[in-house]
């Protein structure tokens, strides 16, 4: 239920295997402590549900549990990632980058958070502009080598914070799970309240139609949560490159990431000639449909989108 | 219908699409105002060489085209092939319509011969301020361009950042390849 924005899909990293060596421990621990979060969470509200509690104590509980999550979410987030809150004297440079871009666009100065991971990564969250951390990974750090890139990146986090990204997707985001016991509760409403008595009753035709309806209902409102995340992705590039004025360097610093660098091949165009390299015929990629979950755009069409934008620019 | 489309180009005996490579006629001038890259005057066109009787007849008649077309064109040339056996004819001349025409023009002639499979690539090569080199690779393959800008020192790295540069500048003028993965180089350039 809490949302931070990060740079890039924490999930997409693993799947380039030359990341594979890498320490995948933050993408781990995050989705999983978001998956258990969830899942205790529909569990609790469905064993109350089958306990036998009506609509109205459910939603308070379920409220209730919602507001105590948005109470600590900066907590929370800071303790699955590990993000330590650092101080000017720990890390100059950093808070340098920060204090300048914030100073130029009129900020709130966030708090500034060091995940010591290798890989690349960074990620913002927070209530309010004012109660909100940029965090970034060590690694990051490392494979930035070009400081106005490490800026370019801040200044995409500064943008969802800016946007009350973290916000909008945490409401957004329980979208699903409310139109999933909307519909729940709609259907045992109106089929058994006239009737007296409910769960007794042998009636699995009705009760298929409320899951597939349910299910439905749950992954249609799902894929419109990612669909809105993917497109907050691309105002946050937007919004970056803005702040900075320098779209290329966000769009590099995405590639230098996300691996794709490395795709860009090395090896002579005269000695893959004879593979007939371009003659393969792609097959309809599983990245097609996989887009449609994912929570980020794919870099490439992040990478293009800022080329456009620097192009207009010069 | 787009994917068809795909489908079906992919298939076909690519052809030598001079619109496409005539599309630098305009966005040279694009590079040299917006990114102060400038055209060297030398251009490239590669292809690989195969014994036989036909394939040397085709460069006698490239050969005697340029040299008939010297006075018409404003363009010196030399053949060089390399060490991966690919025969370059490079062209080198003061402005970009000649340099244009002439590799649109030996181009034509390798397709005439049967050869249009042989062509590998052509080469444009820019200078940017400090006098470094820049390149346009046109692959005939592939009917697109995309940049290639080598770091200098035998390392064989790239500069991606110039690279995604120079795509950005030009990218609604001319057919740029979209998939970076094709992106390949060519080192050590006879140009």
């Amino acid at each position: 239920m809490v949302t931070v924005r990060s740079l890039i899909q924490l999930s997409s990293i693993s799947r380039t295997p030359s990341w594979q060596r890498r320490d995948n421990g933050l993408t781990i621990r995050m989705i999983l402590s978001f998956a258990i979060l969830a899942l205790l969470f529909v569990v609790f509200l469905s064993v109350l549900a089958y306990v036998g509690l009506g609509i109205i104590p459910i939603t308070i509980i379920a409220s209730l549990m919602v507001l105590a999550q948005w109470y600590f979410s900066d907590k929370i987030v800071l303790w699955m990632s590990r993000a330590k809150v650092v101080t000017r004297d720990q890390f100059p440079k950093l808070h340098d980058i920060v204090e300048r871009i914030v100073a130029r666009n009129n900020l709130p100065k966030p708090k500034i958070a060091v995940i010591d991971t290798n890989m690349p990564n960074a990620f913002a969250t927070g209530k309010s502009k004012k109660s909100s951390i940029v965090a970034v990974t060590t690694g990051l750090m490392d494979t930035l080598d070009d400081p106005e890139e490490l800026e370019s990146v801040i200044a995409h986090e500064l943008t969802h914070i800016r946007n009350r990204d973290a916000v909008v997707l945490t409401l957004v985001s329980l979208l699903p799970t409310v139109a999933w016991y909307l519909v729940q509760f709609g259907f045992y409403g109106g089929l058994y309240g006239g009737m007296g008595y409910g769960r007794d009753r042998n009636n699995g035709g009705v009760m298929i139609i409320v899951i597939v309806v349910a299910v439905l209902v749950f992954v249609i409102s799902f894929l419109i949560v990612r669909a809105i995340s993917r497109y907050r992705e691309f105002s946050a590039d937007r919004g970056a490159a803005q702040m900075t004025g320098k779209p290329v360097k966000l769009a590099n610093a995405l590639m230098k990431i996300s691996g794709s660098m490395r795709r860009v091949p090395t090896k002579d165009l005269r000695q893959v000639e004879g593979l007939n390299a371009f003659f393969i015929i792609p097959a309809i990629s599983g990245s097609t449909i996989g887009n449609l979950f994912s929570t980020h755009p794919p870099t490439e069409k992040r990478v293009q989108k800022l080329m456009e934008m620097e192009a207009s620019m010069s | 219908m787009r994917f068809f489309g795909k489908f079906i180009k992919k298939n076909y005996d690519p052809k030598t699409d001079s619109d496409v490579l005539f599309s630098l006629s305009s966005a040279y001038l694009t590079l040299e105002s917006k990114m102060g890259l400038k055209n060297s005057g030398r251009c490239a066109l590669s292809l690989k060489s195969i014994s036989g009787m036909y394939f040397n007849e085709m460069k006698d008649d490239i050969k005697r085209f340029l040299d008939i077309s010297k006075t018409d064109f404003e363009l010196t040339y030399r053949t060089v092939t390399d060490s991966y056996g690919y025969l370059w004819i490079v062209l080198e001349g003061k402005r970009m319509e000649d340099l244009l025409a002439g590799i649109s023009a030996v181009g034509d002639t390798v397709d005439e011969k049967g050869f249009s499979n042989q062509l590998l690539a052509a080469i444009f090569e820019f200078t940017n301020d400090r006098n470094k080199k820049q390149y346009l690779i046109y692959n005939y393959k592939r009917n697109s361009f995309y940049p290639f800008v080598p770091v200098d020192g035998g390392q064989k790295t790239r500069n991606t950042e110039e690279e995604i540069k120079m795509m950005a500048t030009i990218g609604d003028e001319v057919p740029l390849e979209k998939d970076m993965t094709l992106w390949y180089p060519l080192w050590d350039l006879p140009l």
